[in-house]
């Protein structure tokens, strides 16, 4: 963790940086930025943690250089406009309904033309209604690639924050599960409420405690939140050769 | 029994040998197996009769045999096949080698002189039946008896001309062959006995004593690759002179690349290897030489050239990316399936004004290693892409002339857009702007008229249709439909026209760019010696998911970006202007077959030029006429040319040049492709005769084996005789009631001389 004058240094310099840059920057189109897109479903509760979203995409702004959409969109699988962003946060705290086929199809043809899926389970339990719906939907659309534990070494854990196992707002289980696709990870499931950790009202409160280390944990959720987008967005490229080195002397390897 | 099988009832055999043979209907095993059961009874039964005086026993012992081994061969029923041939008076055809290895020299005299002497003889005897007459060498040609031979063909395939033989005159009964033997194809024995007929030999060159260093292999990586040594590898022989030093030299054209000294043996070999460095795409010739010795035999073996084909085995590519987006992500993905790729990817994950909220030890980000990258290592890939990158934040103003260095030598370089490319990043007052295909926009234009927010679906430039970036499909209407079919993209980067020197593939439907021209999508231009692609949008990604879920196909963006890859990379297929030869290595004045392509940079053919094919020597001079390309509506062209006579390394050329119809500045076209001539080549590479291997066919075929020319009988006296199977028959003798009766007698007198004497 860093220590305060060392944030503060860091917010300092930065300030000063940003007074004197250029800022032009603005993205194309709004296709060109990155949207922390929700997934509508029917049943359940497709917004446990309303506001995570949108506090997600302004942590990627401030601490990346990922252009991000400060106000997240939400779509259907059975939406055409699915396929216009390929990034999708299903997340949820209730069992829901069985997809129909149609949005089934959706998700198996999202996920095979290269999107990203972040399923967070809200509810946080050891097993939850959420869960049991989650799997029954994956192993449906997905029935060739089934949810697979991630090892804490993957890429993942090193995208952007050296981290070393998932976290958010509960402590959860020491990893995370996903689905990989060719080489690349399709379907990541967090199961430690990653939302409840970013949740923040409009005056800038947190909405939920973490537990049980209360807001290093929570920065350590917000840092893993990052490096889920990080993955989505450069795939492997922490694996390349060269920050290899880097990486390791930082681990203290 | 007697089942007659396809005899010929018109022929008229002159004498039925009848080979024949035996054979067992259920196979041999069956057979030992009955065997071994009736001859373990028959021992068994033996030991009865050990009570009776000797004759008795040896009666029914004899008795027990007989009838053991009648039962045996009724219960197996041996057939016996008989083939019914015929012999009849063949014709005779007479072959004589004229391949380059006959040109060796013995004494005063040639070894074809010795052939053309025998054939002059044989031409001036009168015979009954006039034989045919042919040449071989890399392959049969008819002939007059008589006629003066020349040993010219680069190649000796005896085998080969001896199925011709038979095609040409299926009456032919017996060839006679007159030739050293030095046979390159082998399986002539094979041939001559599938075909049935009879080969009689007349050996050249049985007793000659060759003096001759000569290089007996030369070989280089058939297919080498870019950077990195190929091997050479030179075997040298030594003939008929005392063992000692050869110094072997390696040539790239005239150019001395090296040397070395190998000891070679009395009548043996020596190798010496090299190692060179290949730095062009395509083909790459050398040569290699030794010394030519005072009496050599064969000088024509004392140089060899070598034909590599240089490829990339590994394309280097470097991927700098501004900022992670969904562009970025794609391209990465692409370019990382490919496993023959070297792909170096730097993305800048944080900015200067990112907080990020930690220390530096808890970040996995490392430095943006400018220097190694831009100073050290440019040099070493093939396609350097800026996707949606700002140079200015990390000092890299001082690189970008080194950049447009590396593009006018021959680098490849593609930028892409997004809101921190083009103008944005202040691209119009570097360098950088002199090798890129479109006039970017100052840095201080607002951005509401640097960059477009709309969607839309990009069209072909008009004209373009045809150029390998936009032709994606098998012909421009295909492709049109394709483009049509794709999601539209969102947002541009403007510029402010395509340079005089670039050319636009891409354009917005819509909108004009400052110049009033459609305002650019994708853009080229080939600066020096390389090449350079302007891509004004960050949003292609949409070809592959936001495609795939309207349309169920998601490839449209792998394809466009395998061909910007390959186009970048100089992929030959996709060269507006190639020429290419049927072969790599020809003898002196062979056919040579080229093939090729005349189109403009648009890739649409090639109109107001004069175009013409020449060969060229390794110094550039023409060595032959030149013969007029007339290409087809695609542009394609095909023509033959003739190879020169003397030995070397040569080049096809493809010179157009521009006529009064041309577009205004149009400029000579040139293309080349290098081939060799040698009159030595393999054929020559060892010129030893080898008489050994003429005794062997005719021995194995029934035919005369002659030891020398001079020694050759009339043509009279060589047995034209064939032997034609007409059929076969198959008989099964012990098929029929006298075997039974035989069988019952042999059974039943054993048995009543067994009661007899008292034995049961």
């Amino acid at each position: 963790m860093s220590s305060v004058p060392t944030t503060l240094l860091t917010l300092a310099v930065a300030v000063l940086i940003a007074a004197v840059m250029p800022q032009n920057a603005g993205a194309l189109g709004e296709a060109s930025r990155f949207d922390v897109r929700g997934l509508e479903y029917g049943g359940g509760n497709p917004h446990p943690r309303e506001s995570a979203p949108r506090r997600l995409a302004w942590e990627i702004r401030k601490r990346t250089s990922v252009d991000s959409a400060l106000e997240p969109t939400t779509t259907r699988l059975d939406d055409a406009a699915l396929f216009d962003v390929p990034f999708l946060y299903w997340t949820g705290d209730a069992a829901f309904d069985a997809f129909s086929d149609a949005e089934s199809t959706g998700l198996a043809r999202f996920v095979a033309f290269g999107g990203f899926v972040l399923i967070d389970d809200a509810s946080a339990s050891g097993s939850s209604d959420f869960d049991a719906s989650v799997r029954r939907e994956l192993s449906r659309a997905l029935p060739d690639h089934p949810l697979a534990s991630t090892p804490n070494d993957h890429v993942l854990f090193r995208s952007f924050y050296l981290l070393d196992r998932p976290e958010g707002r509960v402590r959860g289980p020491d990893h995370v599960e996903s689905i990989t696709v060719g080489e690349r990870l399709a379907v990541l499931y967090s199961r430690h409420d990653l939302g409840g950790a970013l949740a923040r009202d409009n005056l800038g409160n947190w909405e939920h405690s973490v537990v049980p280390d209360g807001e290093t944990q929570r920065e350590r959720a917000i840092r893993f939140a990052v490096n889920i987008v990080m993955y989505a967005l450069c795939l492997d490229y922490k694996d390349d050769q060269v920050h290899a080195p880097f990486i390791m002397r930082r681990r203290g390897g | 029994m007697l089942e007659s099988e396809a005899a010929d009832a018109a022929s008229t055999p002159l004498d039925a040998p009848g080979a024949w043979g035996l054979a067992v209907p259920g196979g041999s095993a069956t057979a030992m197996v009955l065997a071994l059961l009736i001859t373990a009874l028959v021992v068994l039964d033996l030991r009865t009769l050990r009570a009776l005086p000797s004759r008795r026993r040896a009666i029914l012992a004899g008795l027990r045999v007989l009838s053991a081994v009648m039962v045996l061969l009724v219960a197996v029923q041996p057939t016996v096949r008989t083939d019914h041939l015929e012999e009849d008076e063949g014709r005779l055809a007479v072959l004589f080698d004229v391949s380059r290895s006959m040109s060796v020299r013995s004494g005063t005299s040639h070894r074809i002189d010795a052939v053309n002497e025998l054939a002059r003889r044989w031409a001036g005897s009168s015979v009954e039946h006039p034989p045919a007459s042919y040449v071989f060498g890399s392959s049969l040609r008819a002939s007059g008896l008589g006629e003066p031979l020349r040993a010219s063909d680069d190649d000796t395939l005896l085998a080969a001309a001896l199925d011709s033989v038979i095609d040409a005159d299926p009456e032919i009964g017996a060839v006679v062959v007159v030739s050293d033997g030095a046979d390159r194809g082998g399986a002539a024995i094979e041939a001559a006995t599938s075909l049935g007929i009879r080969v009689h030999t007349v050996a050249v060159g049985a007793d000659e004593t060759l003096r001759d260093d000569g290089i007996a292999e030369a070989s280089i990586d058939r297919v080498a690759f870019l950077r990195r040594p190929a091997r050479v590898r030179v075997v040298v022989r030594r003939l008929g002179a005392a063992g000692g030093p050869i110094p072997v030299s390696l040539f790239d054209g005239e150019r001395l690349v090296a040397e070395q000294i190998v000891e070679v043996p009395r009548d043996g070999t020596a190798e010496a290897s090299f190692e060179v460095n290949l730095d062009r795409l395509g083909r790459a010739l050398y040569s290699v030489s030794i010394p030519t010795p005072v009496g050599d035999a064969v000088p024509e073996n004392d140089r060899r050239a070598l034909l590599t084909r240089v490829v990339r085995d590994h394309l280097r590519v470097l991927h700098v990316a501004g900022q992670p987006s969904w562009d970025q992500r794609w391209l990465r993905g692409f370019l990382e399936r490919d496993p023959t790729m070297d792909l170096i990817s730097f993305f800048i994950l944080r900015s200067t004004t990112d907080m990020v909220m930690a220390d530096a030890s808890e970040l996995a980000l490392i430095p943006f290693p400018t220097d190694e990258l831009f100073n050290e290592h440019l040099g070493s890939f093939d396609v350097v892409f800026f996707q949606n990158f700002e140079y200015a934040p990390y000092a890299m103003e001082v690189y970008l002339p080194r950049i447009r260095d590396y593009v006018q030598r021959g680098g490849s370089f593609a930028m892409i857009g997004g809101p921190l490319s083009f103008s944005a990043a202040g691209y119009a007052e570097t360098e950088l702007q002199g090798v890129l295909p479109v006039e970017v926009l100052p840095r201080t234009t607002p951005a509401s008229v640097a960059t477009t927010s709309d969607r839309f679906r990009p069209e072909v430039a008009s004209g373009m249709e045809r150029h390998p970036l936009v032709m994606l499909g098998a012909d421009p209407a295909t492709s049109a439909a394709m483009w049509a079919g794709l999601s539209p993209l969102q947002g541009l980067n403007v510029v402010g026209r395509t340079r005089s020197d670039g050319s636009t593939l891409l354009v917005h439907p819509s909108h004009r760019a400052g110049s009033g021209e459609p305002l650019p999508v994708l853009s080229f231009s080939e600066p020096g010696r390389g090449r350079s692609l302007a891509l004004m949008t960050d949003t292609t990604w949409r070809w592959g998911i936001t495609t795939g879920g309207e349309t169920g196909d998601a490839s449209f963006y792998d394809r466009f970006y395998d061909r910007v890859l390959r186009w970048l990379a100089r992929d030959e297929a996709l060269e507006p202007v190639r020429v290419t030869t049927d072969r790599e290595h020809y003898g002196p004045g062979a056919r040579i077959e080229a093939r090729g392509r005349l189109a403009d940079a648009r890739h649409a053919p090639l109109r107001g030029y004069d175009a013409t094919l020449s060969i060229i020597d390794e110094q550039g001079h023409a060595v032959s006429g030149e013969v007029v390309v007339r290409p087809n509506e695609a542009g394609d062209f095909a023509s033959a040319l003739e190879a020169p006579t003397n030995d070397g390394g040569y080049r096809v050329r493809l010179h157009a040049v521009p006529t009064t119809a041309a577009p205004v500045g149009s400029d000579e076209i040139l293309a080349e492709e290098p081939f060799v001539v040698e009159s030595g080549g393999d054929e020559l590479a060892d010129p030893r005769a080898r008489p050994d291997r003429l005794a062997e066919l005719s021995e194995a075929t029934s035919g005369m084996s002659i030891a020398a020319p001079e020694d050759a009988p009339a043509l009279s006296v060589f047995d034209a005789t064939r032997v034609r199977t007409l059929g076969s028959s198959t008989e099964h003798p012990l098929a029929s009631a006298w075997s039974l009766v035989l069988l019952v007698a042999l059974l039943g007198g054993e048995w009543i001389l067994r009661r007899r004497w008292g034995i049961r």
